[in-house]
């Protein structure tokens, strides 16, 4: 890297790679990003409320609005994880492993909701709660996945000796997000073939998809506020862990 | 206002209301638990070089 590449890397957004600045950073972001939240979950909502009943599922489609957004955020968040992980891997940053953990959590529960609500969907819609279909079980797969890597991150005493372990789970584990995405493309499901993220024109009436991607960009805003906040918060906690060391340190010296 | 289908519609949007209220919750009492715990630390006079300039 040359000098002129790291004096640009020093400024913009590597500047916020430092813990403090980071802190700043958030403290100053995080109530723009909860207003956000309220404003779409608002519109989201509204939106959703207002859409006329599908031909075929009736008023189920309500459940879609809320189902598919966190199934998206799912995955999502795992690769945010992911980069992360590259981030702890290849520039051993610190930050990176506290993006990682931060965000661990809030991708098991976004994970949890799908599987929920794709459950109270399923019921009335294909007459069973669970399948063992391709879809169902992938994501089921990066439930325990996620669990796994929330465990492996509290098995170690110090905050950095696990960073590199569960980096490379989390890189590892990123297998299966492709195959949640193409599972039913691959394999015979209960579940219909993408309809939103498709190369031509979505297949949703308009009136479905727009309420759903306004609860989609609420979803996402959330898990942003949330992720800094856990951030800020993982911060603390391992400044809280070193200033108690010194204090113990002080005390031993006494 | 669901019809036949209220039974799984309601349940699917408590569950959600609860999980997310829950996350962020968790968030805002561990903010302030974590800043209580740091003022504490530093009023007994530790604190990061970092945080002194």
């Amino acid at each position: 890297m040359t000098t002129q590449a790291v004096e640009k890397n020093t400024g913009g957004i590597w500047a916020l790679a430092n813990p403090t600045r980071f802190t700043n950073f958030a403290n100053r972001a995080i109530p723009m990003f909860a207003i956000a939240t309220v404003l779409l979950f608002a519109v989201g909502l509204w939106l959703s409320f207002n859409a006329p009943e599908d031909y075929q599922q009736g008023a189920t489609v309500l459940i879609m609005f809320i189902h598919v957004p966190a199934a998206w955020l799912a995955m999502m968040t795992y690769s945010v994880m992911s980069v992360s992980a590259l981030g702890t891997i290849v520039w051993r940053h610190p930050l990176a492993d506290v993006s990682l953990k931060a965000a661990a959590p809030l991708g098991a529960a976004f994970t949890v909701l799908a599987l929920a609500t794709g459950s109270l969907w399923g019921k009335p819609m294909w007459g069973t709660w669970w399948e063992w279909d391709a879809r169902m079980t992938s994501v089921l797969i990066l439930l325990i996945i996620y669990l796994g890597l929330i465990a492996l991150s509290k098995a170690f005493e110090e905050p950095s000796e696990s960073a590199q372990p569960v980096a490379v789970l989390t890189l590892t584990g990123f297998t299966i997000i492709p195959i949640i995405k193409f599972s039913v493309d691959w394999w015979n499901t209960l579940h219909q073939p993408a309809s939103v993220s498709r190369f031509d024109k979505p297949a949703m009436d308009a009136v479905f998809l727009y309420p759903l991607l306004t609860m989609a960009l609420a979803y996402m805003a959330l898990f942003f506020t949330l992720h800094m906040m856990s951030m800020r918060n993982e911060i603390m906690s391992r400044r809280i862990r070193s200033l108690k060391k010194a204090k113990a340190q002080q005390r031993k010296a006494k | 206002m669901f019809g036949e289908h209220a039974a799984f519609i309601i349940p699917s949007y408590i569950i959600t209301v609860v999980v997310l209220a829950a996350m962020t919750f968790k968030a805002i009492w561990e903010y302030k638990a974590r800043k209580a715990e740091l003022q504490k630390l530093e009023d007994e006079g530790y604190s990061r070089r970092s945080e002194n300039g």
